[in-house]
């Protein structure tokens, strides 16, 4: 049931980060035209749609992690401490905070990105997307690594 | 949208809860995973790890709540400033990732 949940949890987070990694990108290098580039179509995409579905993909990938966490909190952790690997635990426990964080910014991250679009609040989207973009980027890395760690179903 | 307005003034208050929380750890409750037991308030493990994460969102969503609820009864002008939380809503949260990272250097600097 775990490992069912862990997939699941792996999966919502890498379409979480595909959206918040087009979003980021379409509104700090926009593409004035789409061009035949990978890069280019990437960029070129309306940032604003993102919103509802990054909203929701952030809310179930933090609900699976929040049910899976008594698990690495059992099984996990000691092993990391056994072995004094002080690093991935630590950066573990900085998922967890910059996580809850990151959900608390949703109803502001929601409120900014609102149609129609404040061209006052350009600067404010950026930041909350910039923000959530790197927590998302640190809680994916963090937790392919500490999977790594501990190894798959073991 | 009257409470629409509020929601920047939540992110700002429950990032601020959620720091003071895991500080002075203001669990509402606390989880025993390996007894799959649940207590109110804050109690040292029992068998195995004890587990505050979920008591401290509950405390501050319900803190960011109580602050925002109080906000919504004060004089329109002084939450309408969304300018000023617009700015906020992004430099509090961030102020307090920086925190969590100077709360925890001690496994990153050995």
């Amino acid at each position: 049931m775990i490992t069912t949940l862990l997939i699941i949890h792996g999966l919502m987070a890498v379409a979480l980060l595909g959206a918040l990694t087009h979003q980021s990108l379409s509104m700090w290098w926009p593409a004035t035209k789409r061009a035949g580039s990978f890069l280019s179509a990437a960029r070129a995409v309306s940032s604003s749609s993102y919103t509802n579905a990054i909203i929701v993909l952030f809310l179930i990938t933090a609900t699976l992690g929040g049910i899976i966490y008594p698990a690495y909190r059992l099984n996990i952790r000691v092993i990391l401490q056994d072995y004094r690997l002080l690093v991935p635990e630590g950066s573990f426990e900085l998922k967890e905070h910059f996580v809850t964080i990151g959900a608390g910014l949703l109803p502001a991250y929601w409120y900014f990105w609102r149609r129609p679009l404040s061209p006052d609040w350009a600067g404010t989207r950026a930041a909350l997307t910039t923000i959530l973009a790197l927590i998302v980027w640190w809680a994916f890395l963090v937790g392919h690594v500490l999977n790594n760690i501990r190894g798959f179903g073991s | 949208m009257k409470l629409a307005r509020i929601l920047p003034l939540f992110s700002v208050a429950f990032a601020i809860a959620y720091a003071l929380a895991v500080e002075y750890n203001l669990a509402v409750f606390t989880y025993h995973p390996q007894l799959r037991q649940f207590a109110f308030g804050v109690e040292r493990p029992k068998a195995g790890p004890a587990m505050y994460w979920y008591g401290w969102i509950v405390t501050s969503v319900a803190l960011a709540l109580l602050v925002s609820a109080i906000a919504l009864i004060l004089p329109r002008s002084w939450v309408a400033r969304v300018r000023v939380w617009s700015g906020l809503s992004w430099l509090i949260p961030a102020a307090v990732m920086v925190f969590f990272v100077y709360l925890l250097k001690g496994y990153f600097l050995r």
